[in-house]
Protein backbone atom coordinates (compact mmCIF):
# COMPACT_ATOMS: atom_id res chain seq x y z
CA UNK A 1 0.00 0.00 0.00
CA UNK A 2 2.13 3.04 1.69
CA UNK A 3 6.15 2.55 0.70
CA UNK A 4 7.74 3.86 3.37
CA UNK A 5 11.89 3.51 4.15
CA UNK A 6 12.97 2.80 7.40
CA UNK A 7 13.59 6.29 7.75
CA UNK A 8 10.68 7.83 7.21
CA UNK A 9 8.55 4.81 9.07
CA UNK A 10 11.06 6.49 12.42
CA UNK A 11 10.60 9.99 11.45
CA UNK A 12 6.41 9.25 11.67
CA UNK A 13 6.97 7.28 14.85
CA UNK A 14 9.20 9.69 16.10
CA UNK A 15 7.17 12.79 15.42
CA UNK A 16 3.55 11.23 16.96
CA UNK A 17 6.42 10.23 19.99
CA UNK A 18 6.93 14.26 20.57
CA UNK A 19 3.13 15.60 19.93
CA UNK A 20 4.44 16.97 16.41
CA UNK A 21 3.29 15.19 13.65
CA UNK A 22 4.79 15.10 10.17
CA UNK A 23 1.87 17.81 8.75
CA UNK A 24 2.97 19.56 11.84
CA UNK A 25 -0.51 18.34 13.87
CA UNK A 26 -0.50 17.50 17.58
CA UNK A 27 -2.04 14.04 18.49
CA UNK A 28 -5.56 14.97 19.07
CA UNK A 29 -5.96 17.43 15.82
CA UNK A 30 -8.27 17.15 13.19
CA UNK A 31 -7.14 17.63 9.69
CA UNK A 32 -9.14 20.58 8.37
CA UNK A 33 -12.87 19.52 7.33
CA UNK A 34 -14.96 20.64 4.17
CA UNK A 35 -18.86 19.71 3.57
CA UNK A 36 -20.71 20.39 1.24
CA UNK A 37 -24.05 19.23 0.95
CA UNK A 38 -26.11 18.67 -2.44
CA UNK A 39 -29.32 18.55 -3.82
CA UNK A 40 -31.37 16.38 -1.47
CA UNK A 41 -29.78 13.68 1.00
CA UNK A 42 -26.44 14.17 -0.10
CA UNK A 43 -23.51 15.23 1.39
CA UNK A 44 -19.56 15.24 0.37
CA UNK A 45 -17.40 15.44 2.93
CA UNK A 46 -13.33 15.76 2.88
CA UNK A 47 -10.52 15.26 5.36
CA UNK A 48 -7.51 16.68 4.17
CA UNK A 49 -7.01 14.69 1.02
CA UNK A 50 -9.56 11.79 2.05
CA UNK A 51 -12.73 13.03 -0.06
CA UNK A 52 -16.00 10.44 0.59
CA UNK A 53 -19.87 11.26 -0.49
CA UNK A 54 -22.92 9.66 1.23
CA UNK A 55 -26.57 9.58 -0.25
CA UNK A 56 -29.72 8.76 1.58
CA UNK A 57 -32.67 7.13 -0.59
CA UNK A 58 -35.96 6.20 1.10
CA UNK A 59 -38.48 3.60 -0.33
CA UNK A 60 -41.55 2.18 1.15
CA UNK A 61 -40.87 -1.28 2.57
CA UNK A 62 -42.81 -3.57 4.59
CA UNK A 63 -41.25 -3.76 8.21
CA UNK A 64 -39.70 -6.81 9.72
CA UNK A 65 -42.25 -9.07 11.86
CA UNK A 66 -39.40 -8.78 14.86
CA UNK A 67 -39.83 -5.23 15.19
CA UNK A 68 -43.05 -3.84 13.70
CA UNK A 69 -43.05 -0.31 14.49
CA UNK A 70 -39.54 0.57 13.30
CA UNK A 71 -38.51 1.34 9.97
CA UNK A 72 -35.15 -0.29 8.42
CA UNK A 73 -32.08 1.43 7.68
CA UNK A 74 -29.23 -0.30 5.45
CA UNK A 75 -25.79 1.05 4.61
CA UNK A 76 -24.08 0.24 2.14
CA UNK A 77 -20.26 1.72 0.95
CA UNK A 78 -18.46 1.49 -1.90
CA UNK A 79 -14.59 2.20 -2.45
CA UNK A 80 -14.00 3.63 -5.75
CA UNK A 81 -11.32 2.65 -7.99
CA UNK A 82 -10.76 6.10 -9.05
CA UNK A 83 -9.43 6.31 -5.06
CA UNK A 84 -6.77 3.58 -5.60
CA UNK A 85 -6.03 0.85 -8.38
CA UNK A 86 -6.14 -1.73 -6.12
CA UNK A 87 -10.09 -1.33 -5.97
CA UNK A 88 -10.72 -2.47 -9.17
CA UNK A 89 -13.22 -4.83 -9.97
CA UNK A 90 -14.16 -7.04 -6.71
CA UNK A 91 -10.58 -5.73 -5.05
CA UNK A 92 -12.73 -2.98 -3.05
CA UNK A 93 -15.03 -5.74 -2.00
CA UNK A 94 -13.06 -6.38 1.65
CA UNK A 95 -12.62 -2.65 2.79
CA UNK A 96 -16.65 -2.24 1.33
CA UNK A 97 -17.56 -4.81 3.82
CA UNK A 98 -15.34 -3.59 7.02
CA UNK A 99 -16.22 -0.21 6.18
CA UNK A 100 -19.80 -1.12 6.21
CA UNK A 101 -20.25 -3.65 9.29
CA UNK A 102 -18.33 -0.73 11.50
CA UNK A 103 -20.71 2.23 10.51
CA UNK A 104 -23.79 -0.22 10.74
CA UNK A 105 -22.74 -0.77 14.68
CA UNK A 106 -21.39 3.14 14.79
CA UNK A 107 -24.82 4.18 13.55
CA UNK A 108 -27.68 1.53 13.81
CA UNK A 109 -27.33 0.42 17.61
CA UNK A 110 -28.76 -3.78 18.30
CA UNK A 111 -30.21 -6.23 15.82
CA UNK A 112 -33.07 -5.11 17.48
CA UNK A 113 -32.93 -1.40 16.77
CA UNK A 114 -32.21 -0.31 20.28
CA UNK A 115 -30.39 2.32 21.14
CA UNK A 116 -29.72 3.43 17.29
CA UNK A 117 -28.33 6.66 16.20
CA UNK A 118 -31.08 7.55 13.96
CA UNK A 119 -34.85 7.04 15.21
CA UNK A 120 -35.77 4.26 13.50
CA UNK A 121 -39.53 4.56 15.44
CA UNK A 122 -39.75 7.61 13.14
CA UNK A 123 -39.66 5.77 10.22
CA UNK A 124 -42.92 3.89 11.18
CA UNK A 125 -45.31 4.61 9.05
CA UNK A 126 -48.56 1.74 9.56
CA UNK A 127 -47.59 -0.93 12.30
CA UNK A 128 -46.65 -3.82 10.68
CA UNK A 129 -47.56 -2.71 7.50
CA UNK A 130 -45.74 -0.18 6.02
CA UNK A 131 -42.24 2.24 6.82
CA UNK A 132 -39.50 3.79 5.06
CA UNK A 133 -36.59 1.79 4.13
CA UNK A 134 -33.47 4.50 4.03
CA UNK A 135 -30.95 3.33 2.01
CA UNK A 136 -27.78 5.04 3.03
CA UNK A 137 -24.44 4.57 0.51
CA UNK A 138 -21.49 5.99 0.85
CA UNK A 139 -18.88 6.27 -1.83
CA UNK A 140 -14.95 6.74 -1.18
CA UNK A 141 -13.58 9.20 -4.15
CA UNK A 142 -10.02 9.67 -2.42
CA UNK A 143 -8.09 7.87 0.33
CA UNK A 144 -5.82 9.31 2.77
CA UNK A 145 -6.39 7.48 6.30
CA UNK A 146 -9.30 7.78 8.55
CA UNK A 147 -12.11 7.02 5.85
CA UNK A 148 -14.25 6.04 8.94
CA UNK A 149 -14.70 9.15 10.45
CA UNK A 150 -15.13 10.71 6.99
CA UNK A 151 -18.11 8.44 6.39
CA UNK A 152 -19.39 9.13 9.70
CA UNK A 153 -19.28 12.38 8.98
CA UNK A 154 -20.94 12.73 5.52
CA UNK A 155 -23.79 10.52 6.35
CA UNK A 156 -24.26 12.60 9.63
CA UNK A 157 -24.55 15.81 7.10
CA UNK A 158 -26.67 13.87 4.42
CA UNK A 159 -29.39 12.92 7.10
CA UNK A 160 -29.38 16.34 8.24
CA UNK A 161 -30.53 17.92 4.80
CA UNK A 162 -32.89 14.85 3.90
CA UNK A 163 -36.44 15.22 3.83
CA UNK A 164 -38.93 12.21 4.22
CA UNK A 165 -42.05 12.66 1.98
CA UNK A 166 -45.32 13.41 4.11
CA UNK A 167 -47.19 10.15 3.55
CA UNK A 168 -51.32 10.02 4.12
CA UNK A 169 -52.63 6.58 4.73
CA UNK A 170 -56.16 5.64 3.42
CA UNK A 171 -57.82 5.05 6.59
CA UNK A 172 -60.07 2.82 5.42
CA UNK A 173 -58.54 -0.60 4.46
CA UNK A 174 -59.43 -3.41 6.16
CA UNK A 175 -56.48 -4.45 9.00
CA UNK A 176 -55.39 -7.71 6.96
CA UNK A 177 -54.51 -5.54 3.66
CA UNK A 178 -51.95 -3.84 2.98
CA UNK A 179 -53.22 0.02 3.13
CA UNK A 180 -53.23 2.15 0.84
CA UNK A 181 -50.58 5.19 1.09
CA UNK A 182 -49.97 8.52 -0.79
CA UNK A 183 -46.73 9.94 -0.74
CA UNK A 184 -47.10 14.13 -0.73
CA UNK A 185 -44.64 15.55 -3.47
CA UNK A 186 -44.33 18.97 -1.53
CA UNK A 187 -44.44 18.38 2.13
CA UNK A 188 -41.23 16.79 3.71
CA UNK A 189 -40.46 16.14 7.06
CA UNK A 190 -36.93 17.05 7.97
CA UNK A 191 -34.86 14.25 9.64
CA UNK A 192 -33.79 14.60 13.10
CA UNK A 193 -30.02 14.44 13.36
CA UNK A 194 -29.58 15.35 16.74
CA UNK A 195 -29.22 11.91 17.74
CA UNK A 196 -27.03 10.73 15.01
CA UNK A 197 -23.57 9.74 16.72
CA UNK A 198 -19.93 11.62 15.45
CA UNK A 199 -17.39 8.74 14.85
CA UNK A 200 -13.59 9.22 16.39
CA UNK A 201 -11.21 6.73 15.68
CA UNK A 202 -7.50 6.74 17.21
CA UNK A 203 -5.01 5.10 15.77
CA UNK A 204 -2.25 3.51 18.17
CA UNK A 205 1.26 4.26 16.71
CA UNK A 206 4.02 2.80 19.28
CA UNK A 207 2.92 4.02 22.90
CA UNK A 208 0.71 7.09 21.72
CA UNK A 209 -2.28 7.33 20.17
CA UNK A 210 -3.82 9.44 17.23
CA UNK A 211 -6.78 11.60 15.67
CA UNK A 212 -7.61 11.02 12.00
CA UNK A 213 -4.63 9.30 11.02
CA UNK A 214 -3.31 9.93 6.86
CA UNK A 215 -2.18 7.15 4.96
CA UNK A 216 0.79 6.82 6.13
CA UNK A 217 0.49 7.39 9.43
CA UNK A 218 -2.35 4.33 9.44
CA UNK A 219 0.62 2.01 7.85
CA UNK A 220 2.43 2.25 11.61
CA UNK A 221 -0.23 1.48 12.99
CA UNK A 222 -0.39 -1.21 15.88
CA UNK A 223 -4.20 -0.83 16.52
CA UNK A 224 -7.13 1.26 16.17
CA UNK A 225 -10.73 1.64 18.46
CA UNK A 226 -13.44 3.68 16.69
CA UNK A 227 -15.82 5.30 19.06
CA UNK A 228 -19.36 6.78 18.33
CA UNK A 229 -20.61 9.31 20.48
CA UNK A 230 -23.58 11.15 20.56
CA UNK A 231 -24.62 14.54 21.75
CA UNK A 232 -25.44 13.52 24.81
CA UNK A 233 -21.50 12.00 25.31
CA UNK A 234 -22.82 8.48 25.06
CA UNK A 235 -20.90 5.72 23.72
CA UNK A 236 -23.39 4.30 20.35
CA UNK A 237 -20.58 1.82 19.14
CA UNK A 238 -17.52 0.95 19.21
CA UNK A 239 -15.49 -1.05 17.04
CA UNK A 240 -11.26 -1.81 17.26
CA UNK A 241 -9.77 -2.46 14.45
CA UNK A 242 -5.75 -3.77 13.69
CA UNK A 243 -3.96 -7.42 14.76
CA UNK A 244 -2.08 -6.20 18.15
CA UNK A 245 -3.89 -6.46 21.41
CA UNK A 246 -4.70 -3.81 23.53
CA UNK A 247 -4.76 -3.95 27.40
CA UNK A 248 -7.90 -3.36 29.00
CA UNK A 249 -7.06 0.09 30.43
CA UNK A 250 -5.74 1.40 27.41
CA UNK A 251 -9.35 0.69 25.99
CA UNK A 252 -10.90 2.72 28.39
CA UNK A 253 -8.42 5.70 28.35
CA UNK A 254 -8.40 5.97 24.55
CA UNK A 255 -12.22 5.75 24.86
CA UNK A 256 -12.27 8.83 27.10
CA UNK A 257 -9.99 10.73 25.11
CA UNK A 258 -12.35 9.88 22.38
CA UNK A 259 -15.52 11.22 23.96
CA UNK A 260 -13.69 14.51 24.99
CA UNK A 261 -12.68 14.82 20.99
CA UNK A 262 -15.80 14.03 19.39
CA UNK A 263 -17.14 16.73 21.38
CA UNK A 264 -14.86 19.03 19.16
CA UNK A 265 -16.02 17.42 15.81
CA UNK A 266 -19.22 17.45 16.68
CA UNK A 267 -19.66 21.29 16.99
CA UNK A 268 -17.01 21.46 13.98
CA UNK A 269 -19.30 19.49 11.81
CA UNK A 270 -22.30 20.95 13.38
CA UNK A 271 -21.59 24.32 12.17
CA UNK A 272 -20.10 23.16 8.64
CA UNK A 273 -23.17 21.65 7.78
CA UNK A 274 -24.81 24.85 8.99
CA UNK A 275 -22.42 26.73 6.60
CA UNK A 276 -23.27 24.23 3.76
CA UNK A 277 -26.92 24.36 3.83
CA UNK A 278 -26.78 28.42 4.34
CA UNK A 279 -24.33 28.49 0.70
CA UNK A 280 -26.84 26.20 -0.51
CA UNK A 281 -29.48 28.32 -0.10
CA UNK A 282 -28.20 31.37 -1.34
CA UNK A 283 -27.98 29.62 -4.37
CA UNK B 1 -45.23 11.89 -25.98
CA UNK B 2 -44.02 15.23 -26.90
CA UNK B 3 -40.11 15.67 -26.57
CA UNK B 4 -40.09 19.34 -28.66
CA UNK B 5 -42.64 21.41 -28.02
CA UNK B 6 -44.51 24.06 -30.81
CA UNK B 7 -42.23 26.72 -29.97
CA UNK B 8 -39.30 24.66 -30.62
CA UNK B 9 -37.97 23.73 -26.75
CA UNK B 10 -37.39 20.61 -24.98
CA UNK B 11 -38.30 19.08 -22.10
CA UNK B 12 -34.96 20.75 -20.38
CA UNK B 13 -35.97 24.04 -22.30
CA UNK B 14 -33.12 23.68 -24.18
CA UNK B 15 -33.24 24.45 -27.96
CA UNK B 16 -33.14 20.93 -30.62
CA UNK B 17 -29.38 22.08 -31.33
CA UNK B 18 -27.87 23.47 -27.77
CA UNK B 19 -25.74 21.70 -25.10
CA UNK B 20 -25.94 21.05 -21.65
CA UNK B 21 -23.85 22.98 -19.65
CA UNK B 22 -20.26 22.01 -19.48
CA UNK B 23 -18.06 22.02 -16.45
CA UNK B 24 -14.46 20.48 -15.86
CA UNK B 25 -12.35 20.61 -13.43
CA UNK B 26 -8.47 18.91 -13.12
CA UNK B 27 -6.94 17.38 -10.12
CA UNK B 28 -10.02 16.05 -8.48
CA UNK B 29 -8.23 13.19 -6.99
CA UNK B 30 -5.12 13.62 -5.47
CA UNK B 31 -3.59 10.12 -4.91
CA UNK B 32 -3.96 9.81 -8.53
CA UNK B 33 -1.64 10.57 -11.41
CA UNK B 34 -3.81 12.42 -13.12
CA UNK B 35 -7.79 13.13 -12.71
CA UNK B 36 -10.79 15.25 -13.93
CA UNK B 37 -14.31 15.80 -12.92
CA UNK B 38 -16.79 16.46 -15.85
CA UNK B 39 -20.19 17.66 -16.18
CA UNK B 40 -23.03 17.53 -18.42
CA UNK B 41 -25.54 19.00 -17.25
CA UNK B 42 -26.27 16.99 -14.67
CA UNK B 43 -23.99 13.91 -15.58
CA UNK B 44 -21.68 14.25 -13.55
CA UNK B 45 -18.62 11.92 -13.57
CA UNK B 46 -14.82 11.14 -12.09
CA UNK B 47 -11.57 9.73 -14.09
CA UNK B 48 -8.64 8.66 -12.71
CA UNK B 49 -5.41 7.72 -14.20
CA UNK B 50 -2.94 6.15 -12.37
CA UNK B 51 0.36 5.06 -14.66
CA UNK B 52 2.30 4.45 -16.79
CA UNK B 53 3.78 2.62 -14.58
CA UNK B 54 5.06 -1.25 -14.03
CA UNK B 55 2.10 -4.42 -15.27
CA UNK B 56 0.62 -5.61 -12.63
CA UNK B 57 -0.24 -8.89 -14.06
CA UNK B 58 3.03 -10.52 -16.00
CA UNK B 59 0.55 -12.47 -18.43
CA UNK B 60 -0.83 -9.19 -19.30
CA UNK B 61 2.32 -7.15 -20.39
CA UNK B 62 2.79 -6.34 -24.20
CA UNK B 63 6.21 -6.23 -25.46
CA UNK B 64 6.01 -3.77 -28.04
CA UNK B 65 2.89 -0.89 -26.41
CA UNK B 66 1.67 0.08 -22.94
CA UNK B 67 -1.39 -1.86 -21.59
CA UNK B 68 -4.54 -0.18 -21.17
CA UNK B 69 -7.06 -1.32 -18.60
CA UNK B 70 -10.70 0.74 -18.18
CA UNK B 71 -13.06 0.34 -15.45
CA UNK B 72 -16.30 2.11 -15.27
CA UNK B 73 -18.33 2.22 -12.46
CA UNK B 74 -21.80 3.96 -11.29
CA UNK B 75 -22.35 4.85 -7.96
CA UNK B 76 -25.30 3.40 -6.36
CA UNK B 77 -27.22 7.03 -5.82
CA UNK B 78 -26.10 8.22 -9.10
CA UNK B 79 -29.31 7.34 -10.82
CA UNK B 80 -33.13 7.71 -10.19
CA UNK B 81 -33.81 4.71 -8.57
CA UNK B 82 -31.20 3.13 -6.54
CA UNK B 83 -29.20 0.57 -7.89
CA UNK B 84 -28.72 -2.42 -6.28
CA UNK B 85 -25.78 -4.11 -8.07
CA UNK B 86 -23.56 -1.61 -9.55
CA UNK B 87 -20.33 -3.65 -10.32
CA UNK B 88 -19.95 -5.79 -12.94
CA UNK B 89 -22.76 -6.31 -14.97
CA UNK B 90 -22.81 -6.40 -18.97
CA UNK B 91 -23.41 -2.90 -19.06
CA UNK B 92 -20.38 -1.15 -17.29
CA UNK B 93 -18.61 -3.83 -19.12
CA UNK B 94 -19.13 -2.86 -22.66
CA UNK B 95 -19.11 0.64 -21.84
CA UNK B 96 -15.39 0.40 -20.04
CA UNK B 97 -14.24 -1.55 -23.51
CA UNK B 98 -15.50 1.39 -25.79
CA UNK B 99 -14.01 3.70 -23.49
CA UNK B 100 -10.85 1.65 -23.53
CA UNK B 101 -10.79 1.21 -27.46
CA UNK B 102 -11.71 4.66 -27.81
CA UNK B 103 -8.78 5.85 -25.44
CA UNK B 104 -6.10 3.66 -27.14
CA UNK B 105 -6.66 5.03 -30.30
CA UNK B 106 -5.07 8.11 -29.25
CA UNK B 107 -2.45 7.06 -26.15
CA UNK B 108 0.62 7.12 -28.07
CA UNK B 109 1.27 3.58 -26.79
CA UNK B 110 4.42 2.75 -28.41
CA UNK B 111 6.24 4.64 -26.41
CA UNK B 112 5.48 3.27 -23.18
CA UNK B 113 6.35 -0.73 -23.58
CA UNK B 114 6.30 -2.97 -20.92
CA UNK B 115 4.05 -0.66 -19.01
CA UNK B 116 0.03 -0.59 -17.45
CA UNK B 117 -2.23 2.69 -17.64
CA UNK B 118 -5.54 2.30 -15.37
CA UNK B 119 -8.44 4.46 -16.47
CA UNK B 120 -10.89 4.52 -14.26
CA UNK B 121 -14.58 6.67 -14.48
CA UNK B 122 -17.20 6.71 -11.50
CA UNK B 123 -20.30 8.07 -12.86
CA UNK B 124 -21.81 10.08 -9.61
CA UNK B 125 -24.86 11.41 -11.41
CA UNK B 126 -26.88 9.69 -14.37
CA UNK B 127 -28.71 11.98 -16.26
CA UNK B 128 -27.95 10.70 -20.07
CA UNK B 129 -24.73 10.87 -22.56
CA UNK B 130 -22.47 9.05 -19.16
CA UNK B 131 -20.35 7.01 -22.47
CA UNK B 132 -19.72 10.77 -23.58
CA UNK B 133 -18.74 12.26 -20.19
CA UNK B 134 -17.14 9.63 -18.97
CA UNK B 135 -14.74 10.14 -22.40
CA UNK B 136 -14.19 13.38 -22.12
CA UNK B 137 -13.35 13.04 -18.54
CA UNK B 138 -10.79 10.27 -19.16
CA UNK B 139 -9.22 12.37 -21.61
CA UNK B 140 -8.96 15.11 -19.33
CA UNK B 141 -7.37 12.69 -16.89
CA UNK B 142 -4.87 11.56 -19.41
CA UNK B 143 -3.77 15.01 -20.22
CA UNK B 144 -3.61 16.24 -16.82
CA UNK B 145 -1.17 12.81 -16.20
CA UNK B 146 0.71 14.02 -18.75
CA UNK B 147 0.51 11.10 -21.18
CA UNK B 148 1.29 11.65 -24.94
CA UNK B 149 -1.54 11.33 -26.96
CA UNK B 150 -2.04 12.45 -30.72
CA UNK B 151 -4.87 14.51 -29.91
CA UNK B 152 -7.68 14.99 -27.82
CA UNK B 153 -10.35 12.77 -27.80
CA UNK B 154 -13.91 14.00 -27.29
CA UNK B 155 -17.29 12.77 -27.51
CA UNK B 156 -21.29 13.59 -27.36
CA UNK B 157 -24.15 11.98 -28.47
CA UNK B 158 -27.47 13.21 -30.57
CA UNK B 159 -30.59 12.07 -31.18
CA UNK B 160 -33.97 11.93 -33.25
CA UNK B 161 -37.28 12.83 -32.13
CA UNK B 162 -40.89 14.27 -33.30
CA UNK B 163 -38.71 14.45 -36.69
CA UNK B 164 -36.13 16.54 -35.14
CA UNK B 165 -32.25 16.12 -34.49
CA UNK B 166 -31.35 16.57 -30.73
CA UNK B 167 -28.20 17.07 -29.86
CA UNK B 168 -26.49 15.40 -25.81
CA UNK B 169 -29.82 13.82 -24.92
CA UNK B 170 -30.56 13.16 -21.27
CA UNK B 171 -31.91 10.83 -19.55
CA UNK B 172 -35.68 10.93 -20.88
CA UNK B 173 -35.13 11.85 -24.66
CA UNK B 174 -32.71 8.86 -24.09
CA UNK B 175 -34.85 6.47 -22.63
CA UNK B 176 -37.43 7.60 -25.22
CA UNK B 177 -36.81 5.04 -27.69
CA UNK B 178 -35.32 6.74 -30.49
CA UNK B 179 -32.18 6.73 -32.57
CA UNK B 180 -28.90 7.51 -30.15
CA UNK B 181 -26.08 8.06 -31.88
CA UNK B 182 -22.34 8.55 -29.93
CA UNK B 183 -20.00 10.24 -31.63
CA UNK B 184 -15.85 10.37 -31.08
CA UNK B 185 -14.05 12.49 -33.10
CA UNK B 186 -10.12 13.61 -32.87
CA UNK B 187 -10.44 17.00 -33.39
CA UNK B 188 -7.73 18.10 -34.51
CA UNK B 189 -7.10 15.66 -37.17
CA UNK B 190 -10.97 15.03 -37.83
CA UNK B 191 -11.20 11.73 -37.58
CA UNK B 192 -14.12 9.53 -35.91
CA UNK B 193 -12.83 6.79 -33.31
CA UNK B 194 -16.03 5.88 -32.03
CA UNK B 195 -19.85 5.59 -33.51
CA UNK B 196 -22.25 3.45 -31.64
CA UNK B 197 -26.18 3.48 -32.71
CA UNK B 198 -29.34 2.11 -31.23
CA UNK B 199 -32.85 2.04 -33.35
CA UNK B 200 -32.49 2.78 -36.78
CA UNK B 201 -32.32 5.46 -39.36
CA UNK B 202 -32.76 6.68 -42.97
CA UNK B 203 -29.84 7.25 -44.24
CA UNK B 204 -30.00 11.28 -45.04
CA UNK B 205 -31.41 12.23 -41.37
CA UNK B 206 -28.61 9.43 -39.88
CA UNK B 207 -26.28 12.11 -42.00
CA UNK B 208 -27.61 14.96 -40.48
CA UNK B 209 -27.68 13.66 -36.59
CA UNK B 210 -24.17 12.54 -36.85
CA UNK B 211 -22.73 15.89 -38.34
CA UNK B 212 -24.90 17.55 -35.28
CA UNK B 213 -23.39 14.77 -32.61
CA UNK B 214 -19.83 15.78 -34.68
CA UNK B 215 -20.50 19.66 -33.96
CA UNK B 216 -21.34 18.59 -30.23
CA UNK B 217 -17.84 16.69 -30.11
CA UNK B 218 -15.88 20.01 -31.67
CA UNK B 219 -17.78 22.30 -29.36
CA UNK B 220 -16.64 19.87 -26.30
CA UNK B 221 -12.92 19.98 -27.89
CA UNK B 222 -13.04 23.84 -27.20
CA UNK B 223 -13.88 23.83 -23.94
CA UNK B 224 -11.58 20.70 -22.71
CA UNK B 225 -8.66 23.02 -24.48
CA UNK B 226 -9.65 25.90 -22.81
CA UNK B 227 -9.87 24.11 -19.39
CA UNK B 228 -6.23 22.66 -20.38
CA UNK B 229 -4.81 25.79 -21.37
CA UNK B 230 -6.19 27.77 -18.17
CA UNK B 231 -5.20 24.62 -16.08
CA UNK B 232 -1.55 24.84 -17.55
CA UNK B 233 -1.69 28.50 -17.20
CA UNK B 234 -2.59 28.06 -13.68
CA UNK B 235 0.71 25.65 -13.27
CA UNK B 236 2.81 28.19 -14.95
CA UNK B 237 1.81 31.06 -12.37
CA UNK B 238 2.47 28.67 -9.54
CA UNK B 239 6.25 27.89 -10.69
CA UNK B 240 7.07 31.66 -10.82
CA UNK B 241 7.30 31.34 -14.67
Amino acid sequence: MVGLSVGEKHFIQGGIAQDLRTDGRKRLTYRPISVETGANGSARVKMGKTEVIASVKAELGRPNSSAPDKGKVSIYIDCSPTAAPQYEGRGGEELSMELSAALRQCLLGGKTGAGAGINLSSLSIVDGKVCWDLYIDGLVINIDGNILDALGAAIKAALSNTGIPKVNVASTAPSDEQPEVDVSDEEFLQFDTTAVPVIVTLTKVGRHYIVDATSEEESEMSSAVSVSVNRQGLICGLTKRGGAGLDPSVVLDMISVGKHVSEQLMNKLDSEIAAAEATMEEE
Amino acid sequence: MEYVSPEGLRLDGRRPLEMRQLRAELGAVSRADGSAVFEMGNTKVIAAVYGPREVQQRSQQLNDKALIRCEYTMANFSTGDRMRKPKGDRRSTEISLVIRQTMEACILTHLMPRSQIDIFVQVLQADGGTRSACINAATLALADAGIPMRDLVTSCSAGYLNSTALLDLNYVEDSAGGPDVTVGILPKLDKVTLLQMDAKLPMDIFENVMQLATEGCKAVANYIREVLIENTKQLENRRGV
